[in-house]
């Protein structure tokens, strides 16, 4: 088999502007609003995992980690909800809040 | 062996009706009328027993066992208007000649497509469109029209040169398609599939009798008026007096203009 | 002379040009295609077809084509024509030196909904399998991406729920941000033939479409709500049906998840939804809200159809939950006549979604991060896959900017010209060290390329489309390609230059590879589609000829039950302000499509010589605008030039355009605001201020319009 994994030159800074993926990860957070704080914090957390590039989950979470970041609270807590392993029902799915 | 083709009514709902007309609709046969959902009705055409669905036209059915009716102003994508003339037939225990296209099937009807005088009827009729169209374009065409000469064996007209539609000028303002009306037949096909399948009500038949012709909007060439040069006009037209400009090379004119 | 030459040949095969998938028998003489006819047969079409698929056909043989491969080093310098061993070699070294440079996510690749499903599998392949990630994006991003998030969300799927034909059983239709007769004719001739025989019409659009009022079509009810309303007007309409209890108990009971329905409920029946409030906002009559919420319930067959003015928004995922909801909420799915169905712009739009061109999902929507699903990839085709999300199309232009993106294979796109805010685009383009680009002719985007490959017509290749309504038709060879390669051919020569084997004998054995990987498409194949004519997906062991309606016992979702979103209404940020106090939108018309490198390479053009601005007559007034008069155009993005046109067909404080001409630089106006969920550009909304050119009112020179970074 040839061997296409990542490699080790991917390390990046900031693969986005920091300032375009504060305003996607607002939006994300502006959808989920409406939804109960648990629930809300996995939407987002789901969102991130499924559609966003690694580096910009990396970036976004570099950010909530200085500590200042004008972010909602559910936004927050789903970007830290990533570091947490995924329960092996969920696995694959990453979409919109399921029952 | 066609009768494969059409459905055949199991209680549906009344609304699954209007779609056999689209969807029963063939590349390489025309029905000469829209395909029907009904129940079953048996007849005789020429001989031969065929069942199609109630509400078909005797055409169909005469389509269905490749007894085609000539025909001029029918075909399969438009409701039946019954004004060419052409699709005469015969039917046991009715006065004259019906035409095929208008005449629904019943149960038990006996039906002549083919006898002697509906073959002089058809043979008149023909012989008139053919005195008021161009008489080098009969040779070598290759339209409906053209198929309908062939197969009722009119290559000529017994009238001496009357009042013709000739002179009138050719439009050729679309980009992609003309309009010749020396080549029409008023038939009103196209006006009806600019109405029925397009739904945009831009051609009219104006003028009354020997005056009587296509009209695009309001007394318009076709590039001005509502025109939205789908094609469903062209595609309808039987004697190709509406045609593509890309099956010509160089300018369109006729014989007797140069 | 004037006998007709007749036509010694002819093939069947599919319209190229919108997402209907139109069948054709293309005509040919002396081996050129000298007519269109449309195919009785075709499912979608029955025998009708409208100006682009059924006369525009002479592009294909245009003499812009570009037939030789290109390549040069620096967009400064000219093109050097080249073998296609050379440009080939050249491409794959360049896009190698990258990857050693600056990564193995440095690179990536976009395809187009006007390629086959072949080739756009092809083209998810060659990111995955021979660039090694999931850098791999298609233009249905910027067009349709929400309705892929947003019906998935709500019914489990993100396609049409019913075929066209299922329209002729409907008694209600609403229309939302779609223009059907303008961008899917044939479609609006059978949508208008339905109106002629009785159905009542909901249009929902800022703009007066030809569907409220021409000949014998009448919208009964049209919401001309200000651009950037959706949301507000259908949580509205939701708020009518919740508090006036005409939602379909049964059927949410049966078939949905209640508690979801319990919050949905909740929120839609605030206070802020209620008509007298939403629709003032929305600058709509509340009580003609709670008619048409009323007629809609009512129906008793009520089909919803739809279009970009849903989608692109900056809550165009939002949007899409909405109609998926009202859907379901009213009974109105799983039978015929009713149903939630998007109009496709191209040819192959739900192809592009379907087969895989996404960074997040292989073909069939399955997720690069589920590892069975890999797995079976990684059998098929003898490789590691990288099993995180790759970068969306914006987002490699935004990663271009910080140099973290340096390279890029485009299949039959013209982004600088399509994508919004052009000035990040072309600021983006000029970052990069390789821009690959396959088209029919040189386009806006080819400026900024460094090879060029000669891409192929529809006319010149073998595959499939999937049109708007799942329906997967065959694209038939007419003639030769031009260039001498199909587009499926370039993208498996490249693969073989960057070190993969791929080999196909035709494009049916992609086809294959398709079906094997793929559920919703594992019945398909070249010999079932030369049998039947055509098949909606999905085509399977339960369906092998395909399936019409869906969701009629289930929805394809984990637990088999349609779901609701909670859809709460957020304002774009895009307002108007005293510097822009007008709302840009923008659309398409009947004669032109998309960025018009095909009809603006025939006599389509007769129709449609330039884009204008339709403004209202009060706008205009207070400007000292004039009919024709030349006028400038600024948004917070950028600035252009259009002619106006004084049009009641919109509202006053709403002007509207189309995008079919590069020398209109519509995109130099649009922002960089887009769907929360997918980064669809809202291209739907822009504040801007329109003035009046003083000086002559002359077409400015191409020079004047230069897009300055």
């Amino acid at each position: 088999m040839m061997s296409n994994a990542n490699n080790a030159t991917d390390k990046s800074t900031t693969v986005l502007d920091m300032g375009r993926i504060l305003v996607m990860a607002e939006q994300i957070g502006a959808f989920f609003a409406p939804y109960p704080p648990l629930r809300a914090a996995e939407g987002v957390r789901n969102h991130l995992r499924t559609y966003w590039d690694p580096r910009m989950r990396e970036a976004l979470l570099a950010h909530i980690d200085t500590g200042v970041n004008g972010l909602a609270t559910h936004v927050v807590a789903g970007a830290q909800l990533l570091r947490e392993p995924v329960s092996v029902q969920k696995k694959g799915y990453y979409g919109p809040p399921q029952a | 062996m066609f009768v494969g083709c059409l459905r055949f009514s199991v209680a549906v709902l009344e609304r699954d009706v209007m779609w056999h007309e689209l969807r029963d609709l063939r590349e390489d046969i025309d029905y000469g009328t829209p395909p029907r959902e009904g129940a079953p009705v048996t007849l005789t055409v020429d001989g031969v027993e065929v069942t199609v669905p109630a509400g078909s036209s005797v055409m169909l059915a005469a389509a269905l066992i490749n007894r085609p009716v000539p025909k001029l102003c029918a075909t399969d994508m438009l409701e039946a208007f019954g004004s060419c003339r052409v699709c005469l037939v015969e039917i046991e225990g009715r006065k004259g000649y019906p035409a095929s296209c208008t005449t629904p099937v019943e149960a038990g009807m006996v039906v002549c497509t083919e006898s002697e005088s509906l073959q002089d009827l058809r043979r008149g009729v023909l012989e008139l469109y053919l005195s008021d169209f161009p008489a080098d374009e009969i040779e070598g065409g290759w339209s409906e029209f053209h198929e309908t000469l062939e197969r009722v064996g009119v290559t000529t007209h017994p009238y001496g040169q009357g009042a013709t539609h000739f002179a009138l000028p050719v439009d050729k303002s679309n980009p992609y398609f003309l309009f010749d009306p020396a080549k029409c037949i008023v038939c009103s096909r196209c006006v009806r599939a600019c109405e029925d399948i397009q739904g945009t009500f831009a051609l009219t038949i104006s003028g009354r009798g020997f005056d009587s012709k296509v009209t695009a909007g309001q007394d318009q060439s076709f590039f001005e008026s509502d025109c939205v040069s789908c094609g469903a006009c062209v595609q309808s037209c039987p004697t190709q007096a509406l045609i593509e400009k890309s099956l010509f090379n160089g300018e369109y004119l006729h014989a007797y203009t140069t | 002379m004037p006998i007709p030459r007749k036509p010694d040949n002819s093939v069947i095969t599919t319209c190229s040009y919108c997402g209907v998938g139109c069948g054709f028998k293309a005509e040919t003489l002396d081996g050129k295609v000298v007519r269109m006819i449309p195919w009785k047969e075709g499912k979608a079409n029955h025998g009708h077809s409208c100006v682009k698929g059924r006369f525009a056909f002479d592009y294909y043989n245009h003499p812009d084509r570009v037939l030789t491969p290109m390549i040069r080093s620096s967009i400064d310098l000219p093109w050097q024509k080249v073998s296609w061993e050379e440009a080939f070699a050249y491409a794959a070294s360049e896009m190698r030196r990258i990857q050693a440079k600056y990564g193995q996510k440095s690179i990536g690749a976009v395809s187009s909904s006007r390629c086959t499903n072949e080739e756009i599998f092809l083209v998810q392949k060659l990111a995955r399998a021979v660039f090694g990630n999931n850098n791999i994006d298609n233009c249905a991003r910027i067009c349709h991406s929400p309705t892929q998030f947003g019906l998935s969300a709500t019914v489990g799927a993100g396609a049409a729920s019913q075929h066209f034909d299922s329209i002729l059983q409907a008694d209600v239709i609403m229309v939302v941000g779609a223009n059907p007769t303008g961008g899917h004719p044939v479609f609006g001739s059978l949508m208008k033939r339905r109106i002629r025989e009785g159905a009542r019409l909901i249009v929902i659009d800022p703009r007066q479409t030809d569907i409220v009022d021409s000949p014998h079509c009448h919208a009964d009810i049209h919401l001309a709500i200000r651009p950037g309303t959706n949301v507000l007007v259908l949580n509205s309409i939701s708020h009518v049906i919740v508090r006036e209890r005409l939602y379909d108990e049964d059927f949410v009971r049966a078939r949905c998840e209640w508690p979801e329905f319990e919050a949905w409920m909740a929120l839609v029946s605030d206070e802020r939804y209620a008509p007298e409030i939403a629709g003032p906002q929305a600058g709509v009559d509340p009580e003609t809200i709670r008619q048409a919420a009323r007629l809609y319930a009512n129906g008793p067959r009520s089909a919803i159809y739809y279009g970009l003015g849903v989608t692109e928004h900056s809550q165009g995922s939002t949007g899409v939950m909405c109609l998926g909801n009202l859907a379901l909420s009213c009974g109105m799915l799983g039978r015929e006549g009713v149903g939630v169905n998007p109009l496709r712009g191209q040819a192959n739009v739900q192809g592009g979604s379907c087969l895989g061109s996404w960074p997040h999902v292989f073909s069939g929507y399955r997720f690069v991060t589920d590892s069975d699903v890999r797995s079976s990839f990684e059998a098929e085709w003898n490789v590691t896959l990288d099993a995180e999300p790759g970068l969306r199309l914006p987002n490699m232009f935004d990663a271009a900017l910080t140099n973290q993106f340096k390279g890029m294979y485009i299949m039959g796109e013209d982004p600088v010209q399509s994508d919004p805010n052009q000035n990040h685009t072309i600021a983006a383009m000029k970052q990069m060290e390789c821009v690959i680009l396959q088209d029919l002719v040189l386009n806006e985007t080819s400026r900024y390329a460094h090879v060029f490959l000669p891409g192929s017509s529809s006319m010149e290749k073998d595959g499939t489309f999937t049109g708007a309504e799942r329906r997967v038709s065959r694209v038939r060879k007419v003639v030769e390609p031009l260039a001498g390669l199909q587009d499926w051919e370039v993208v498996v020569r490249l693969m073989n230059a960057m070190g993969y084997p791929a080999q196909y004998a035709h494009a049916g054995e992609v086809l294959d590879e398709i079906a094997r990987l793929t559920p919703a498409y594992s019945g398909l194949s070249f010999a079932l589609l030369d049998r039947v004519g055509s098949a909606q997906w999905p085509v399977d062991q339960n369906a092998p000829e395909g399936t019409e309606v869906l969701h009629t016992k289930t929805f394809p979702r984990a637990n088999g039950l349609g779901t609701f979103m909670l859809t709460g209404y957020v304002p774009t940020a895009e307002r108007v302000t005293e510097q822009f106090p007008l709302l840009l939108t923008t659309g398409r018309i009947l004669s032109q499509y998309n960025v018009g490198a095909q009809t603006r390479r025939t006599a389509n053009s007769q129709w449609h010589q330039q884009d204008v601005l339709e403004i209202s007559a009060d706008d205009a007034v207070i400007r000292g605008i004039r009919d024709g008069d030349w006028v400038n155009i600024n948004s917070r993005f950028g600035a252009t030039r259009l002619s106006a046109k004084i049009s009641a067909r919109v509202n006053p404080g709403v002007v509207y355009t189309t995008f079919h001409h590069p020398e209109s630089h519509v995109n130099a106006l649009t922002s960089d605001r887009s769907d929360w969920a997918t980064n669809c550009p809202e291209y739907k909304v822009t504040a801007v201020d329109v003035l009046r050119l003083t000086t002559e009112n002359a077409m400015p020179s191409e020079a004047e319009l230069e897009v300055t970074v």
